[in-house]
């Protein structure tokens, strides 16, 4: 049984029961509706605090395997609450701001960040037919991701402009045009997918992949090209090593939150481990299959959608954190560099390989 | 050895026999007094026209003589000046000395002849109050600005003791925090404005790529580095005062802390300089004792680098692993000495125990698995392409900019030139032992890491040897005046115990004379200079450690770069700013 | 039409809503006591010389230029790609729809190798 025919049995009865009451059956349709959207949208938030909560400390357990050490063990059994005390720690710190930024962009910063990373959710295709703005995505769910995207680094300039630093200014400079330029190859590569899956609708691509682990667009040659495009582009969208410059530690202190304390500090990490399992899932969902299972559809083994793909994307954010703690950092120009002269030129080819695969009918 | 007779005889045909005038040191370097008014003849003749030419300028202080009694044959006056030359191309060295006369006495820049002179002439008006004229800017350089009098002056008190209780209300805070605003009027900068395409970055001292508290200011133009200045001194602790209320022996723990990271490497240029006043030969196990530890600590030196330039690119792990094996080196000197990063283990004539029994099981352990390990990261870390590309030509050094700015060890091997003090000029024993040097192409960012990588598999080298060769015999000398005596012997006769109860009570009575002890350390060279009143403490002490004209080449280097490239080339310096500082 | 992104109104509310609310918490709970030295722009410890607040360096300016023509390219090429399997299946249209893209694409990569050649895509001159 799948998300959505739950879904629809609880909205069968909830009609019924306000049809019983006497309202409306236009309104109570209407009621529901954004109760349903309500519900979705509190699911999508619970996901990021739940993604930020296990990321930090899987983060912390996997640098710790990585250099020889054991990471966080003191709170709970193995460390595992570990997260739960930062956050209280966080929420305990005091908030410095510093006397001459400007409050207010100082404080819209993270919340924009954070409001603006869990936006792309309602298009991401959960199970089948358990995307929260189905609609939305079925006309342009790849545009609207694509769009929402890339909004962060508004956050992350406001922020950075915001704090009247100079640290933080350079690093959200950083951050915007490194955010900008990778944009582009992230475009291409999915303009690939879609060529591949007609379709605009993230859902639809899962569809498209339909079938066992053979069906799924990672193994066809042509989309070689674009998963490592997606890939590179996709860490770089999220700031991370070895594009981690608008943070680089040692080069700008801290980078755009420099300047930022407590809960504002929080509040960008939680975003930027949002947007760490957004890029994930949507990965799984352009290459992996998204919530099918590898052993063919109907699933055999009859587990959810949304275990197949939180696994998948759980794979990538290990692959991801792997690369961080592995490799050094690029410098702005030639982070810049492969950008523009390696990424985008690789993003055309990888556009007309996919043109000529389908003018030879292979695809 | 190089011809002494025959520098001096070419420098007293061209300025006559009165205008030099020799004296003799017990360290045997060619040492030369020139009238204040002849010295800049003297010395540009001696970087261009005396073969062999003497390119680089090694040193450069003062000693204030006022109060000194033991100075036999040398031309009055009150401070003295001394110029310390090397020639690398001739193994040679060279000491000029100028006599000064009055309370703010003034002598004329060597900048123009070495760029790297223009800190050391800094630090002469900071330390000794000597005017420099024609320096492009002078002005204190380890002191910070607002303090009175110039610490290396023989009135200048050395304890707090001494002074009037330190006070700091918050007005007077206020007012000491101004002095240290950079004001980019001085530097010939445009003033800093919302209209100004140039931002002014304080990059330090704390900032976590800086190693330290150093304090980099940047004119940046977007992420460009237009021009920086380095502003030192944070770490200023007064090393070369400390040195002369300190008894010979006493001191030794204080050289430990100059570069930190380099232990017992430290002891070394200071016991042999006063080996040298004191005419101690040293038995050959002790030799190899020390050996052994300096090297090991060059080891231990050069992973802290090579972890903290992988991180300083952003590459979060090699560090942990470096550190994992520091702490087995480390582990070793404990076994050894009882202490860690800071022995204190050699001694005047020797080191101060034997080495204790299962040393060689120790040693031999750590010598295979460090061979395995720096294999791997090699391949982690040096041939990483993301590595590479952020290193490869980043900050490049030639030759004869290297030794122009007076840069020594590593920086200088990674220019292409092998010149190691080890095998030029072999000190303490190291002509028993086989190693080669390392050297770079370029002398960019990657080849320094590529040197120190090398010379770690060449430190392990002599180690093994260590290992297979360690002479039997006493640790330390029977000389009298080693301190303190072998405890086998104070037992046993009763001028020993004497001896032992002199030198521990009061310290030993070195001998007057000068003499330079010197080292191929972890970051460069080293010297100790001593000063010798016939006292038990010394005159003067002068350090001249490697990292301080390493991190002077710094704006040099990354005029032209970016931000990350500052960083890249700071970590390449390989520098401690406590050496810096001192 | 514009029920369609109720869904996304929502998010956006409880995502603002989640920010804010983290903020009020943390300030109940958090302790309050700024002095100047606290409250001062960090510059590694110093003074800072001169606001932060000042011109930037314009080659930024020309990244975002042609950043902004080729994410225009793509939201023009996205309709096109999600029909091109059809287009080019059906007979008469043949080859026609890729050429006409491709000459599209042809200008603008006539564009981006321009400003390559003439360095515009180097961070630093």
């Amino acid at each position: 049984m799948s998300i959505h025919t739950i879904g629809v049995i609880i909205k069968d009865w909830l009609i019924g029961l306000l049809a019983g009451w006497g309202v409306p059956v236009e309104l109570s349709r209407l009621l529901i509706e954004v109760l349903t959207w309500a519900v979705g949208a509190a699911l999508c938030i619970i996901a990021i605090m739940l993604a930020a909560l296990v990321f930090i400390y899987l983060e912390r357990k996997v640098s710790g395997y990585i250099q020889s050490r054991l990471g966080p063990t003191r709170c709970g059994p193995v460390g595992i609450l570990q997260s739960f005390v930062d956050v209280i720690k966080l929420l305990l710190k005091e908030d410095i701001v510093p006397a001459e930024a400007d409050r207010v962009l100082h404080t819209i910063g993270p919340i924009l960040f954070l409001a603006v990373s869990a936006l792309a959710y309602v298009v991401v295709p959960w199970d089948e037919g358990g995307t929260v703005a189905g609609k939305v995505d079925a006309g342009v769910g790849v545009l609207f991701m694509a769009a929402v995207g890339s909004m962060g680094l508004i956050g992350i300039v406001v922020g950075g402009w915001g704090s009247n630093n100079k640290w933080s200014l350079l690093g959200a400079i950083r951050g915007a045009a490194q955010m900008v330029s990778y944009e582009i190859p992230m475009l291409l590569a999915l303009m690939c997918v879609v060529l591949q899956a007609e379709t605009l609708s993230l859902a639809g691509i899962v569809e498209d992949q339909k079938g066992s682990i053979i069906a799924w667009n990672f193994l066809r040659p042509w989309m070689w090209l674009p998963v490592v495009l997606f890939l590179i582009s996709g860490v770089a969208e999220i700031n991370r090593t070895p594009f981690d410059i608008p943070e680089a530690e040692s080069e700008l202190v801290s980078g755009f939150h420099t300047e930022y304390t407590g809960m504002k500090f929080a509040l960008f990490f939680l975003a930027e481990y949002g947007n760490l399992l957004l890029v994930a899932l949507i990965f799984s969902v352009l290459f992996l299959g998204g919530w099918l299972s590898p052993f063919g559809y109907p699933d055999p083994l009859r587990l959810p959608g949304i275990i197949w793909l939180l696994a998948k994307s759980l794979l990538i954010v290990l692959i991801v954190m792997w690369v961080r703690w592995t490799l050094p950092r690029l410098r702005v120009d030639q982070l810049m560099g492969l950008a523009w002269k390696l990424m985008i030129p690789a993003g055309f080819v990888a556009l007309g390989v996919m043109c000529a695969v389908i003018m030879l009918g292979w695809a | 050895m190089p011809d002494q007779e025959g520098i001096l005889a070419q420098l007293k045909q061209r300025f006559g026999p009165d205008g030099i005038v020799r004296q003799l040191t017990a360290d045997g370097i060619l040492t030369v007094w020139v009238p204040p008014e002849q010295v800049r003849a003297v010395l540009s003749s001696l970087r261009d026209d005396v073969s062999p030419p003497f390119r680089m300028l090694y040193d450069l202080t003062a000693v204030d003589e006022r109060q000194r009694q033991v100075r036999p044959d040398q031309p009055p006056g009150d401070f003295t000046v001394v110029y310390r030359l090397l020639s690398l191309e001739g193994n040679a060295d060279c000491r000029v000395k100028v006599a000064l006369t009055g309370e703010t006495p003034a002598i004329g820049t060597v900048t123009d002849l070495w760029p790297n002179a223009a800190w050391y002439e800094c630090e002469l008006w900071d330390m000794f109050g000597i005017r420099v004229e024609g320096h492009p800017h002078l002005r204190r350089l380890l002191m910070p600005p607002w303090w009175e009098g110039h610490p290396l002056r023989k009135e200048h008190p050395a304890r707090a003791t001494e002074m009037a209780p330190f006070r700091l209300p918050e007005e007077r805070m206020a007012l000491l925090q101004e002095t240290l605003e950079f004001r980019p009027e001085d530097w010939g900068w445009p003033p800093p404005g919302p209209d100004q395409d140039d931002l002014y970055l304080n990059l330090g001292p704390h900032h976590p790529g800086t190693h330290g508290v150093l304090r980099v200011i940047c004119r940046v133009c977007g992420e460009t580095i237009r021009d920086a200045i380095c502003d030192i001194g944070f770490h200023h602790r007064g090393a070369e005062k400390m040195g002369e209320r300190q008894s010979w022996h006493t001191y030794i723990p204080y050289t430990d802390r100059v570069d930190y990271l380099g232990g017992a490497m430290n002891n070394l240029p200071y016991v042999l300089a006063v080996e040298h006043l004191a005419g101690i030969e040293v038995p050959e196990r002790a030799q190899v004792i020390r050996i052994l530890l300096a090297e090991l600590f060059r080891i231990i030196s050069h992973l802290v680098f090579m972890g903290t330039f992988a991180q300083d690119v952003g590459m979060m792990s090699p560090v942990f692993y470096m550190f994992t094996d520091r702490e087995r080196a480390l582990d070793i000197v404990e076994n050894i000495t009882g202490a860690r990063m800071h022995p204190s283990w050699f001694r005047i004539g020797g080191v101060a125990q034997d080495l204790p029994k299962g040393w060689e099981q120790l040693l031999g352990d750590f010598i295979e698995l460090l061979e395995r390990r720096l294999n791997e990261y090699e391949q982690a870390v040096l041939r990483n392409r993301i590595f590479r590309a952020r290193t490869v030509g980043v900050g490049a050094l030639d030759v004869g900019t290297a030794i122009a700015w007076g840069a020594t060890g590593p920086m200088l091997r990674s220019t292409g030139l092998a010149w190691d003090l080890r095998r030029q000029r072999p000190y303490g024993g190291y002509d028993q032992f086989e190693f080669d040097i390392p050297i770079g192409k370029q002398g960019d960012c990657y080849d320094r890491a590529v040197v120190h990588m090398e010379e770690m598999r060449q430190s392990l080298r002599i180690l093994r040897q260590c290992l297979q060769n360690m002479p039997a015999g006493p640790y330390k000398s029977d000389h009298p005046l080693a301190t303190p005596p072998r405890r086998a012997q104070t037992l046993r006769d009763i001028e020993t115990l004497i001896h032992h109860f002199l030198s521990v009570s009061w310290g030993p009575v070195i001998p007057p004379g000068e003499a330079e002890g010197r080292v191929e350390g972890t970051k460069g060279l080293y010297s100790y200079y001593l000063v010798s009143d016939g006292g038990t403490m010394s005159y003067r002490t002068r350090i001249r450690a490697a990292s301080f004209p390493h991190v002077q080449m710094l704006p040099m280097l990354c005029r032209g770069l970016m931000v990350a490239d500052l960083i890249a080339i700071l970590a390449s310096l390989d520098f401690v700013l406590a050496d810096v500082d001192r | 039409m514009a029920l369609e992104y109720g869904p996304v109104a929502v998010l956006l509310t409880f995502g603002v809503a989640l920010g804010v609310a983290a903020m009020v918490t943390a300030w109940l709970l958090r302790p309050s006591d700024p002095y100047a030295a606290k409250q001062a722009v960090y510059e590694c410890g110093m003074e800072p010389i001169g606001p932060a607040w000042s011109q930037f360096y314009a080659r930024y300016y020309l990244i975002a230029l042609v950043f902004v023509v080729f994410d225009v390219e793509a939201i023009f090429l996205f309709p096109w790609a999600a029909v091109f399997k059809q287009l080019s299946a059906a007979t008469a249209m043949g080859a026609v729809p890729l050429v006409e893209v491709a000459v599209f694409i042809v200008i603008l990569l006539i564009g981006l190798a321009y400003a390559w050649r003439k360095g515009d895509l180097e961070w630093t001159r």
